[in-house]
Formats: structure tokens, C-alpha cells, sequence
């Protein structure tokens, strides 16, 4: 294993002026079963090493997953790197903040004392019980995914940090078939805690929405008042967060460019960034430059209080950084959409005729981030007098996601961290337009 | 570094220890640089190594993966033997390792290891000033490089035990032109399976960049295009994409083999029209999908998929061979030791055909001319695709005519390949990335120009001729 002070010295010998050293190590391990045989069993144990050095004024960036390699190979790459940058960017190494939060509580030792036996046995046992709900189930895959991360930073600033966190996943996706028509549906159980992936209800729940989806078929054109389910409207926050990134701003790439201290949406809506939040593996208490994560609230009732920053793009605004410098760019670590009081039945009860949205595809393409339109193929079901009544599919809703802000009607008490890194209950909004027949 | 074969030997025993029938061990030491331009002035230069060893073991078909960078020789025996926890039954003995074998194809002539940061720099400023120089309407530029030295060496239970070194180079020029507030893009990515020699001596990277700033130039210009169902002549070299996106991934037996494709158990059969016939060929010399031997060790082939239209043979890999019963046909590939190995697509292509394309335009009163691809998407389950053309022209009355831009292709990758009723004699390859279940890989497309005689037209500008 390389020594750090003497790369740093030896850096600084080279007329390296500053050198930071990030290692990561990841263990992972991924059980899958297909048809209620294991059809993939995989472990890993990778660690690398990302470099960066300042050369006359000039970043350049080495990455290494040989933790022997020879020092001099290191600093001759950092310097040929840096010697044909013309970037005017001035790069920064962190000293470091006074305060860093205690993150213990990320990594949950008890994932580690169950038996690799008893986690396939999950997996094989989850695969049965889905097979035997019930006979229009057809195909079934169930997946049990864990994983740890640790990350160690170290600089010629004098800067020493380190942190672990991991996290586990029960997932599952089922196909259900009747004589007109075939569906499929997945969910995930995400936490640290092996006590919270409990096979019931969650089988019970994957199977019964499956089922309820089948003859699923679009609705008349319209506007509608829709419910989006947490896994929808975290999917809108995920394909729209780089709108609050200020490096996208700076290039007048954000739509919320010029609108700080506004209202950017209705009183019901609050994201914040929570570094810290339990249960996710991105959670971590500084930054990839080494800068304190905080807590920030982004919007707070409609109010737009903060971008996110790194170093670079806090300098150019005068700003501090808010611990946002992630993979020499910009990235929020958790984002959640606070939750209110009510249950998502409740939020519908007064919907005549709306939809209530659990599935929207193509937000990779679908989503213009600069303009804020988005088109997207939907699924759910429609609210009909204050329930859920039949199954949609092959509609599509579209919008703009600050008029969607602005649409928010009211907020569920249901959150839940959803598989694309964002925690949110459902979301009620006005009427939306939504294309069908 | 890569490992001592004592070591591989004792890996593989550890590994079937307990009753796996099958151990394969995968080393892998890759050095890569890469740099961004914008506006001809260098944003990130940076490097990379990637090392590690995958280690793969299975009984029948059921398979067990670990992988890992801590190559100490206890690390290794401890991952081999915690993934041989999987298994029990009857012991096998595996067949002892031999002379290791060195691929002796698509060498390197000037490694992108010898090449100074300021030479490479150097090309990719070339390419940027003659895009930029191209005409006025170009507003920006930006250039990116890649290059990396990768060896592997696999040894298996089986008794192979080979290596081989394999050079990747490639630039993606991406120019802009604007014009009262529009933008439109086009965009080369010239590149290789050997070193530097490709820029320096085979290609000269103006020709390129100046395509680049055409495409983008001319679809500026250009007008929406119509929408309908009509024929379209599909131009050569990255024209390949829609087969190898709606067709050649349902000829993996990783889709094949599940009985997830469209063509599974349909060898023998008419899946296209009598004059296609489509090729993926590993063997290629320097080609950017091609090596010596495939990530599970076998030599890579060259595989007639459909011949006259006759499906003749699925790409097939080690594991899915067992399941299929048939011969692997050399076509297993990995991004790195991160990925267990799988069957996969190399270089792939529809053959040449004995129209010329001056005949096929000559032939077609009115239709689209797609000169140029882009990318696009495939369901899985249905073949059905949607791939934007990034370079097209209307064919009116046997001629190519006015430019269009913003048209699409919506069709149904297993109905195409019937309706394909004429094919060229202008087979050229284009580079791309193909991504999938064993990670990233580089991969050609190609075929000729070939015309399909109706497909549904995406395009803003109503349906009227």
C-alpha cells in the first residue's frame, strides 16, 4: 500500500504545489435468483486511488487501481497532464472546515452478521413466494444486492478524513399474465438494517399492484388532476437536480438562474439535501474536495434558498461551498421532498375524475433539464370519486417541471427512498396534460 | 502485472475444490488517457490504470463471479475459495496449464504509451482548427481523445492459457453551427484497434473534423423533415447501427438462450429477405471490435449470422453454449475484470450487394435518403426501434434533393430485414460503443447503402409530399 506522505513529498519535491489523495474502497455482493433457481452470485472487493495535483497552476487528475504503483510513474502522469491544460479555471486543495458531523451511524455492522447462507436463502424464499400468490404470475426475479463503501481523503493541506456507510437491497420484479394481457412491475426494499427486508407485506403489495395493472389501457386526452406515486415523482426530481447545481446556473444552463430568495413553487413544496441521511450508501459527512456536507433546505415552502457548490463555483459567486463536490463536478447527495401529514388515500379523496401515476419511462430522453418540458410515458390508474379505479397505460403526461412546483396541490405522509437516490412521498398536483386516446 | 501461472493453477484448484466443474481466471492491466477540448483549449487531461482479476467459476449452468484488485496471493485464493462455498458435489481435477499462448494479430505500432501529452494535444488541435475553419456558421467545437493499452491474460480448467495486448484509439469531434438563435450538431469519431499509427499514417483527422462541420452546416440549412410511410436508402458505414441494435443483440445467446428473442430457435430459417447477409467478424485485422481471443480465452471468429437471408449462426459464449448445446462461437466479451464475460457482438455488418447506390437513389421516385445515422433506442422484448437520422436528404424522382433535418426511423428490427429490397456494393464500418450486460465494449457497425422499401418516417413537417 502507497504511502501518502512520501507521494506528497516527493509531489512537492516535483513542483507539485498541492496534491490530494482520495481512496475508495467498495465491497459489494449481488444474489439473483431467475425462474427460483440462483442465477447470479457475484462478490467484489475493489479499492482505487484518484490523484490530483496542481502544476503550475494547472489540475490534473490521475486515477490508479494498482496501490503499489511506483511514486515517480504517479507524479510524471500528474505532470504531463497538467502541462497541456489551457483550462483558466483556478483549481483549489481544501485545508479543510473546522467541524465535520459524526457519521457512525452510516454503516450498519449488522449487515454483516447474517450468514451469505441465509441472505441466498432470502432471495429463494422471496422468488417462491411471489411464484405461489397467485397463478396469473408468470416470471419472477428477485435480487438481494449489498454493499459498503469507504472512502479516505488526505491532502498537502494537512486535511485527514475518512468515512464508511452501506446499505442493502431486496429487490423484485414479477410478470403477470391473464388471457388479454401481460404486465410487469418491480420494487425495491432499500436500508442498512436486515430487519427492515421483510419478504411480507412486501410480496403481498408487488404482487396485488402487478395484477391490478392488468388490462391496463389509455384514457381520453385531457387535463387531469394526478397523484404521483413516490418512485414517479422522485423520478421528476432525479432527471431535473441539475437545475440546482450553480456550475449549470454560471453557464446559464438552469432555468432558476436569477430566481434565489424567489418563489419557485407553492407553498406545500420543501427539498433538502441531506448529507446524512441513514439507510443510504451516498451518505457522507464531506465532500469529495473535502469540504463539511450540510443540511440544506433548497426549497423550502416554494422558496428557492440555496444552489449547490463546490469550490470553483462558490468562488466565482463569493460564496462558501456547500459540500456538494462530487467527481470533479457538482451533485446533491440525498435529495428528499419533505413529507406532510396525510396518507396518499387521503390526499385523493376529493379527485372526481384524476389519475393516480406509479410509472414513468424515458425521463433519460424525455426530459429537456434546460427548458424544464418534460414528455413522458406514464402508467398508473385512474382516481375516480375519490378512489383508484382502473388501470392506465400508454398515456403520456407532460409538463414543465417549475409549472409542476407550482402545481403542487398537497404532499402525502407516504416517503420513500426510491431506486434512483431520491426519498419522497406521494405528490398530489393540478390538472396536467395527459395524451391517451 | 500479471499473474505467475503457479498461482492461476492454484486458483483453479481452490476455485473446484468443492464440486464447480468449470474455473476461469481473468487478469487484466489497462493503462488509458483521455482529454477534453472546447473552443480549441484543453479542459481535463487525465489518466488511468485499471488492474485487476475476475475469477469465474460454475457447475452446469449455474455460475459464480468474484472479482477483485488485491492481487496478494493470499486475497486471491481466499476470493477463489469463498466463491467454491457455492457449490458441492463430485470433484473435478482440471487440466493442467501448457505453454501460454500470445496473440500474434492487431498489433501496436507506435503505443499510446510512447506518445507525449503534447503530440496528442497536437492532433486534437488539428482536428479542432479545421472544423472551426470550415465555414462561419461553426460556432464551437469540441474534440475529445481516448486511448488505452490493455492486456489480458485468461487461463482456464479447461487447460487454455492465453494473452494478448489490444490498442484502442479514437477522437469524437463534435461541431456546432448556429444561426439566429438554432443550433444544429454533427459529429465523427474516427478510431482503431491499434495505436497512434491510425492518426499519424492511415487517416488524416481534417477529413473528419471537416465532416463533422458539413453535417452540421447542412442540417442548419436544412428544412423539417416530413413525416409518413415511405422507402428509405440507408447510407453505409454507421447506417449499421439499426441492425446491430434491432437484430444483432437478439442474436446473442444471452437473449437466445432464455428464450427472450425473437430468434430463438429459428436457425435454419428465413429471417430476412434473400439478399441480405450479415457478418460479425472478430477477426478483423486492427478492427475496433476485434481481438486475438474472446474474454473467456477461445480465438475470436468470423460468424456468418444470416446467409441469404438464412439464419446460420448466434453469437454464443462458454456458459449459454451448455445451456443451448452447441459449440461457443468465440464471441465472449467484457468491459474489464468488473464484468463476468458474456456473448457479445465484435464488428458487425450486413455484406456487400451488386446495386450501386447511384442505382438505388436512380431507383426510388420519392423517399428518404439517410446518409448519416444517430442514435436511437430498441425494446428488448419487441424489437420495435426509434434511431434519429443525423444527416438526411429527400429523393425525389430518382434524385437526391433538398436537405431535411429531424427525421426518425420507426420500425421493427425482425420485419426489417424482410424489407430490405436492395443492397449496394459500399460496405464501410463505423466505431461505436455498445453497452449491455458485460459493461461497455468497443464495437463497428457497418453494411452498404441498402434501401428499405416502406418504414414509418418520423418528422415535424406534416405528411404531404
Amino acid at each position: 500500500m502507497m504511502n501518502f506522505k512520501q507521494l506528497f513529498s516527493q509531489a512537492l519535491q516535483a513542483g507539485i504545489s498541492d496534491v490530494q489523495v482520495f481512496l475508495s474502497g467498495s465491497k459489494e455482493m449481488n444474489i439473483e435468483s431467475y425462474e427460483g433457481k440462483l442465477d447470479r452470485y457475484e462478490i467484489s472487493d475493489v479499492s482505487g486511488l484518484s490523484i490530483k495535483g496542481i502544476y503550475h497552476g494547472k489540475l490534473a487528475n490521475y486515477y490508479t487501481e494498482n496501490l503499489n504503483q511506483p511514486i515517480a510513474e504517479i507524479i510524471s502522469n500528474l505532470i504531463e497532464n497538467a502541462k497541456v491544460i489551457d483550462s483558466t479555471d483556478e483549481p483549489i486543495i481544501y485545508a479543510g472546515d473546522k467541524e465535520y458531523a459524526k457519521a457512525d451511524q452510516l454503516y450498519n455492522p449488522k449487515l454483516d452478521q447474517v450468514d451469505v447462507s441465509d441472505k441466498i436463502e432470502k432471495v429463494k424464499t422471496l422468488d417462491n413466494t411471489l411464484k405461489n400468490k397467485d397463478p396469473r404470475v408468470m416470471t419472477v426475479q428477485a435480487l438481494y444486492a449489498e454493499g459498503s463503501r469507504s472512502v479516505t481523503l488526505e491532502n498537502t493541506k494537512g486535511l485527514k478524513l475518512s468515512s464508511k456507510a452501506n446499505a442493502a437491497d431486496l429487490f423484485a420484479e414479477v410478470i403477470v399474465k391473464n388471457d388479454v394481457d401481460q404486465r410487469n412491475q418491480f420494487d425495491l426494499i432499500h436500508s442498512s438494517d436486515p430487519a427492515d427486508l421483510e419478504i411480507e407485506p412486501f410480496a403481498t403489495n408487488l404482487v396485488q399492484n402487478t395484477l391490478r395493472s392488468l388490462g391496463a389501457k389509455p384514457i381520453a386526452t385531457g387535463e387531469y388532476a394526478i397523484v404521483f406515486n413516490p418512485t414517479a415523482f422522485s423520478l421528476l426530481v432525479s432527471a431535473f437536480q441539475g437545475i440546482f447545481h450553480a456550475d449549470n446556473v454560471q453557464k446559464n444552463l438552469s432555468l432558476l438562474k436569477g430566481k434565489l430568495g424567489e418563489k419557485i413553487g407553492s407553498d406545500q413544496i420543501s427539498i433538502v439535501d441531506d448529507p446524512l441521511l441513514r439507510h443510504s450508501m451516498r451518505s457522507r459527512p464531506f465532500d469529495d474536495e473535502g469540504v463539511a456536507t450540510t443540511y440544506k433546505e433548497l426549497v423550502k415552502n416554494g422558496m428557492l434558498n440555496t444552489y449547490l457548490y463546490n469550490l470553483v463555483s462558490a468562488k466565482k459567486d463569493n460564496v462558501s461551498s456547500t459540500g456538494n463536490g462530487f467527481g470533479g463536478s457538482t451533485s446533491a447527495l440525498n435529495l428528499v421532498v419533505k413529507a406532510g401529514n396525510r396518507t396518499p388515500e387521503q390526499l385523493m379523496i376529493d379527485v372526481d375524475n384524476g389519475l393516480y401515476i406509479t410509472e414513468l419511462q424515458g425521463t433519460h430522453a424525455g426530459c429537456d433539464s434546460i427548458s424544464g418540458d418534460f414528455s413522458l410515458q406514464a402508467s398508473g390508474f385512474v382516481i375516480k370519486n375519490g378512489e383508484l379505479a382502473e388501470p392506465v397505460a400508454l398515456i403520456t403526461v407532460a409538463g414543465n417541471f417549475l409549472g409542476l412546483m407550482k402545481d403542487v396541490v398537497e404532499v402525502a405522509n407516504d416517503t420513500k427512498l426510491t431506486y434512483v437516490g431520491v426519498m419522497s412521498p406521494s405528490v398530489r398536483v393540478r390538472p396536467q396534460k395527459v395524451s391517451g386516446l | 502485472m500479471l499473474l505467475e501461472k503457479k498461482l492461476l493453477e492454484t486458483l483453479i484448484a481452490t476455485g473446484m475444490a468443492t464440486g464447480a466443474d468449470f474455473a476461469e481466471i481473468f487478469c487484466e492491466n489497462k493503462t488509458a488517457h483521455n482529454f477534453q477540448m472546447i473552443g480549441g483549449l484543453v479542459e481535463k487531461a487525465s489518466a488511468s490504470k485499471i488492474q485487476g482479476v475476475g475469477i469465474r467459476l460454475a457447475q452446469g449452468f449455474e455460475s459464480v463471479y468474484g472479482f477483485s484488485n488485491h492481487l496478494d496471493p493470499d486475497s486471491l485464493i481466499e476470493l477463489a475459495g469463498n466463491l467454491a462455498k457455492s457449490f458441492t458435489g463430485e470433484i473435478h481435477a482440471p487440466k493442467p496449464l501448457g505453454e501460454c499462448e500470445k496473440g500474434s494479430h492487431h498489433l501496436i505500432k507506435i503505443s499510446p504509451l510512447s506518445v507525449s501529452q503534447a503530440d496528442k494535444v497536437a492532433l486534437m488541435k488539428r482536428a479542432h482548427t479545421a472544423a472551426k475553419n470550415y465555414d462561419p456558421l461553426i460556432q464551437q467545437v469540441t474534440v475529445s481523445l481516448g486511448d488505452s493499452v490493455q492486456e489480458v491474460l485468461i487461463a482456464t480448467s479447461e487447460g487454455r492459457y492465453v494473452t494478448e495486448t489490444r490498442g484502442r484509439v479514437r477522437m469524437y469531434i463534435n461541431a456546432i453551427a448556429g444561426k439566429d438563435g438554432m443550433m444544429q450538431t454533427g459529429g465523427e469519431g474516427p478510431g482503431s484497434g491499434k495505436g497512434y499509427e491510425y492518426f499519424l499514417e492511415d487517416i488524416h483527422i481534417e477529413d473528419y473534423a471537416i465532416s463533422a462541420a458539413k453535417v452540421a452546416k447542412t442540417m442548419l440549412l436544412a428544412d423539417e423533415c416530413p413525416g409518413g410511410v415511405m422507402p428509405v436508402v440507408i447510407d453505409n458505414r454507421f447506417g449499421g447501427v439499426i441492425f446491430h441494435e434491432a437484430c444483432g443483440h437478439s442474436l446473442e445467446a444471452t437473449s437466445v438462450a432464455k428464450n427472450a428473442s425473437v430468434f430463438s430457435g429459428k436457425l435454419g430459417e428465413r429471417i430476412a429477405s434473400p439478399i441480405v447477409t450479415a457478418i460479425d467478424d472478430g477477426t478483423i485485422e486492427n478492427g475496433w471490435g476485434s481481438a486475438n481471443f474472446d474474454d473467456e480465452g477461445y480465438p475470436q471468429q468470423r460468424r456468418v449470422l444470416i446467409d441469404k437471408g438464412i439464419l446460420t449462426s448466434y453469437m454464443i459464449d462458454f456458459l449459454n453454449a451448455r445451456r443451448m448445446k452447441q459449440q461457443p462461437t468465440g464471441s465472449s466479451r467484457r468491459e474489464s475484470y468488473k464484468y463476468a464475460p458474456t456473448s457479445r457482438m465484435s464488428n458487425t455488418y450486413i455484406d456487400k450487394g451488386e446495386s450501386t447506390l447511384a442505382e438505388i437513389i436512380a431507383n426510388t421516385p420519392y423517399g428518404l435518403y439517410a446518409k448519416k445515422m444517430g442514435g436511437g433506442s430498441v425494446n428488448p422484448g419487441s424489437g420495435d426501434f426509434n434511431f434519429a437520422v443525423s444527416e438526411g436528404y429527400m429523393i425525389r424522382d430518382g434524385k437526391i434533393a433538398e436537405a431535411v433535418r429531424g427525421a426518425s426511423l420507426v420500425g421493427n428490427g425482425s420485419e426489417i430485414l424482410h424489407k430490405i429490397d436492395m443492397v449496394a456494393d459500399n460496405l464501410d464500418r463505423d466505431r461505436g460503443m455498445c453497452g449491455s450486460v458485460s459493461g461497455s465494449i468497443p464495437a463497428d457497425v457497418g453494411q452498404p447503402a441498402l434501401r428499405v422499401s416502406s418504414i414509418t418516417v418520423g418528422g415535424k413537417k406534416g405528411g404531404a409530399k
